[in-house]
């Protein structure tokens, strides 16, 4: 198994509260168990390998997708529940309970986050962790400070086998 | 005669007499003239915080700000650090929306602190030489002074009538900066309100900048043709002896081009400059449309890399965006830094005072590393000789920080691949992979790092096998930096007013899709080609592009097939699929002045003193909106306040984030998207558009989409929204892969459909929407939430309504 919680380092810090670095089981038992989950999807998330194994994780725990940037792109024709959004304004509504979702039955619990630049999802994040109780854990290869749960930092061939292990404990 | 003028006099021979005149006869009824050629003043000239709290809460019922804090704490003063994580307050009461909303307001002071300070400068300087009775001159128009006139009623003729606008900036300044003091404010939402007006109050400060220079110092005025300037680190002919110019304020570096004329140097030197004190250099004596030779390297992100090349032999620094170390980057290489206004000093020796010879021994002896000369005169003759006197020196000693072959191999070979460079830079590049590839003898990655990379040196200083990795990227980037040669329109200052004139309908009916105004600095997400793209995807679809500072520069930094930059290839009119420059940072004054002249000039609206009504006129009607695809700086956070105070929506890049408040609309809350109809006083529903009023974007693709859909306004007539549509849907297919969701609630007839798919979206609002169509005449029967009224008079302001 990638020992997804070893390299945590920062360059810079964004405070106090800092997310729990997690495993590959953990992260799979709470997409599992979130009651409304939402997977935010960056256009990082493109490279053929990462999205590849989103779209098998949005399969596998029946998971929306909210495709910010340009990664709409990559999930026209590919069987899953995914619509365009653009990330900060998603970081706001998100911060409204009465925010109707994207698919019109109401806002989300936990969100997924993968394939973003660490400084930009970082700071979206910071409106669901200081005004919000919307759960955030990022499966993505650096570690987000802000979100509530995070893998730490890891290589791309780490990375990808730990996406593939999520997976498989789906 | 001469005639007399109020203030007071002293009569020769007759000693200890002073006669003070506080009236003449007939001033009066200059006043009063004066008063009929502005117009009747509007309700809030001259506004201080509480004025304008108003229309700021009216744009904030739609448009929420949204915090994005930068860090959990605060510690601004002695009670803390506090942590205000989870919105808690702080020691002092202050909650975290507050004191996000007063970080953002303390860059917004400070932006407009930055562009007034210049325009202070500026204007003094140039009084001192031109005298306070110069009259403005920007060009055939009446209008030479929309900011100004919008914010405080008044219309300068002269440049001393711009010494009273200054003072009442400065006041507020001093009135606004106060508060950001620990206990003086408390709600997010009023820090917000003061983040408005400062920055109004930057666009003010920036057209006193502008108009001063262009009056003054020869820049063109209006001049859709303005000559091209070469543009790039490859246009430096690295054998001359070169002289580099940094910062915003190109006071002092006239006296350097003025002494290179008289002395015959211009083609026997090189002049360049970074950040907009270059755009200024290029448009110094200009109005003749003559080429200019003074060339404009690049940006901020180009500073580190310029030095360490090594091509320059002195650098000569003004204000702002200047980089904290160029000293000590200078000193390496022997470049010598002067510091020519007393903002930025360096800790260098001022030699003001001294003769210019001694300074120039000292200098050459490496007894001091530059100096601070605030002589203008003395600095005009010393940076040309200094250049002059290093150059051979320089060459002799074959001064560059690049690597050769052989050490770039060793370099390379140092690598551990440990991963610490990349954590630490801010634009995540991938540094160990490409440093792997290196060692197998592939740079290519390397080189494509160069775009990218904001030569900051985060990368160097966690090294630890250190490694100077930004000369490693810059060596793999030979090639390509020496091909860096693009081309640039020079800044042509202020829209006429017949050019509004002539654009105004097409604008308001949108007919002219909508105007793109690119401005900002090169904080980009993924290299300075996105706005190359995102320019050349609007100016095909025959949009108004309209830009300013080092994001025109970028621009021009590419080219076509036929080797033609968008500068060769599109003309510089204001017009639809046109591209016009209007200048340096300050002339942002012009873009937002553009805007207002619409509402004065082709509406003709009052602009004195009557900024509500005439930022609700551009909100509902102009399809304009502002991207600072590279915002890094203060200044572009007033620049992109003041724009949304003035109606004018701004998307920003991902860096952008970090600012730290948007302000976002919930497009799915029909509630806020109502108006008044100015006939009447009765509610009418609009689109949700704009959807924000300033926000940030992940890539220039969806940036383009973001754009087209943003342009659409409540006053679009069919034609407009149908071309507005088609568009917005052309590009999210293009770009997203989809048709928008929410096409549809922007449909108010079918002339509203995009007329090649008109048939095919009625069936789509039939049976995905449930709207009722009359399929023999293909009409709308029922359905559209929004009605089309020609003459409806979309305003937000009830107190303009004419019932109310
Ligand atoms: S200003 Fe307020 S929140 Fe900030 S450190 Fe002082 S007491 Fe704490
Ligand atoms: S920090 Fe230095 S050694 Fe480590 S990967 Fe980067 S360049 Fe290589
Ligand atoms: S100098 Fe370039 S590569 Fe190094 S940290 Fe800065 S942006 Fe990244």
């Amino acid at each position: 198994m990638v020992d997804t919680t070893k390299n945590t380092k920062l360059f810079t810090t964004y405070g106090v509260k800092t997310s729990k670095a997690i495993t590959t089981e953990i992260a799979a038992k709470l997409i599992s168990k979130a009651k409304r989950p939402l997977f935010v999807i960056g256009t990082a998330g493109l490279t053929p390998e990462v999205l590849d194994r989103a779209v098998k994780i949005a399969k596998a725990a029946n998971l929306p997708i909210a495709a910010t940037g340009s990664s709409m792109l990559g999930f026209v024709g590919k069987d899953v529940d995914a619509k365009y959004i653009n990330v900060h304004q998603l970081g706001f509504y998100l911060t409204d309970p009465n925010w109707p979702g994207l698919d019109g039955k109401g806002s989300y619990d936990t969100i997924i986050t993968l394939g973003h630049y660490k400084y930009y999802i970082n700071q979206v994040l910071t409106a669901t962790k200081n005004f919000t109780n919307v759960k955030s854990i990022s499966i993505d290869k650096n570690y987000i400070q802000n979100a509530t749960m995070s893998f730490g930092n890891l290589s791309r061939e780490d990375h990808i086998a730990a996406l593939d292990e999520v997976i498989d404990l789906l | 005669m001469s005639k007399l003028t109020t203030g007071s006099f002293s009569i020769e021979d007759l000693e200890s007499v002073q006669i003070t005149i506080n009236n003449i006869v007939g001033a009066a009824k200059e006043a009063a003239e004066e008063a009929k050629e502005l117009g009747p003043m509007g309700p809030t000239p001259f506004p201080g915080i509480a004025t304008l709290r108003d229309w700021s809460f009216t744009l904030f019922d739609r448009y929420e700000p949204v915090y994005t804090p930068m860090c959990d704490q605060c510690c601004y003063c002695t009670f803390g650090p506090c942590n205000l994580e989870g919105n808690k307050r702080g020691a002092c009461g202050i909650d975290m929306k507050g004191q996000a909303a007063r970080e953002f307001f303390l860059r917004c002071i400070t932006g407009c602190a930055c562009h007034s300070a210049h325009g202070r400068h500026l204007l003094n300087h140039i009084i001192e030489l031109f005298g306070e009775e110069m009259p403005i001159n920007m060009g055939a128009s009446n209008v030479i002074a929309p900011n100004i006139q919008l914010v405080t009623g008044r219309q300068p003729k002269t440049l001393g009538d711009l010494k009273p606008i200054m003072e009442y900036v400065e006041e507020e300044l001093g009135q606004m900066l106060a508060t950001i003091h620990a206990g003086q404010e408390g709600a997010a939402i009023d820090y917000d309100n003061k983040s408005m007006l400062a920055g109004v109050l930057d666009h003010v400060g920036m057209e006193v900048s502008d108009i001063a220079q262009v009056t003054a110092l020869g820049f063109p005025k209006s001049d859709p043709d303005v000559p091209l300037v070469q543009v790039g680190m490859g246009t430096i002919d690295p054998k001359k002896p070169v002289i580099i110019a940094i910062g915003h304020n190109v006071a002092g570096v006239t006296y350097i081009m003025d002494y290179m004329e008289d002395n015959d140097l211009t083609d026997k030197m090189e002049i360049g400059g970074l950040c907009c004190t270059a755009f200024d250099m290029t448009r110094y004596k200009r109005e003749d449309r003559q080429a200019p030779y003074a060339k404009i390297v690049g940006s901020l992100a180009k500073e580190l890399k310029i030095v360490r090349s090594g091509i320059p032999d002195v650098i000569v620094l003004d204000e702002q965006c200047v980089r904290a170390d160029l000293v000590q980057e200078g000193q390496k290489l022997k470049i010598p830094v002067i510091a020519s206004n007393d903002k930025i000093m360096y800790g260098l020796p001022d030699r003001t005072n001294d003769d210019v010879d001694a300074i120039i021994e000292d200098i050459k002896s490496g007894a001091i590393p530059g100096c601070v000369m605030l002589d203008y005169e003395k600095l005009g003759e010393l940076v040309p000789r200094i250049a002059m006197e290093m150059a051979p020196i320089r060459d002799a000693e074959g001064l560059t920080a690049i690597p050769s072959d052989e050490e770039m191999k060793a370099l390379v070979g140092k690598c551990v691949e440990c991963g610490e460079c990349k954590i630490a830079c801010p634009e995540e590049l991938d540094i160990p992979e490409a440093m792997a590839a290196a060692k197998e003898g592939d740079i290519n990655a390397l080189e494509a790092l160069h775009d990218i990379c904001v030569g900051c040196r985060r990368c160097e200083q966690v090294c630890n096998k250190d490694i100077p990795i930004l000369n490693v990227i810059e060596k793999a980037a030979m090639k390509a930096i020496s091909e860096e040669k693009g081309l640039v329109r020079a800044g042509r200052g202020q829209v006429s007013d017949a050019e509004i004139r002539a654009e105004g309908l097409n604008l308001v009916m949108g007919t002219t899709p909508g105007v793109i105004a690119i401005i900002g600095c090169a904080n980009y997400p993924a290299g300075s080609k996105d706005v190359y793209n995102i320019a050349e995807e609007f100016l095909k679809r025959n949009y108004l592009l309209v830009v300013s500072g080092c994001s025109a520069m970028d621009i021009g930094m590419y080219k076509d097939e036929d080797g033609k930059t968008l500068y060769e290839r599109y003309p510089g009119r204001f017009e639809k699929g046109n591209i016009l420059n209007t200048g340096s940072c300050v002339s942002n004054s012009h873009i937002s002045g553009t805007v207002h002249k619409v509402a004065a000039i082709f509406a003709g609206r009052n602009l004195s003193g009557n900024l509500a009504e005439i930022a609700d006129y551009s909100l509902t009607r102009v399809g304009a909106v502002g991207l600072a695809w590279g915002a890094y700086s203060q200044k572009a956070a007033a620049i992109g306040t003041g724009c949304n105070m003035y109606g004018i929506p701004a998307v920003l890049g991902p860096h952008s984030s970090k600012y730290r408040r948007a302000l976002i609309a919930k497009n799915y809350d029909e509630s806020r998207w109502k108006v008044y109809d100015g006939r009447n006083g009765q509610e009418m529903a609009i689109p949700p558009a704009p959807e924000f009023l300033i926000t940030t974007a992940e890539t220039w693709q969806e940036t383009c989409v973001i754009l087209a859909k943003n342009c659409i306004r409540p006053s679009d007539n069919n034609m407009g929204r149908s071309i507005k549509l088609t568009h917005w849907m052309e590009l999210s297919e293009k770009y997203l892969g989809i048709m928008p969701e929410d096409w549809w609630k922007y449909v108010r007839h079918e002339a509203d459909l995009p007329l090649s798919k008109r048939e095919e979206l009625l069936k789509k609002l039939e049976a995905e929407h449930g709207w009722e169509i009359d399929w023999k005449k293909k009409k709308i029967i029922s359905g559209p939430a929004i009605k089309f009224d020609v003459s409806a008079q979309p305003t937000n302001l009830k107190r303009l309504c004419k019932e109310a």
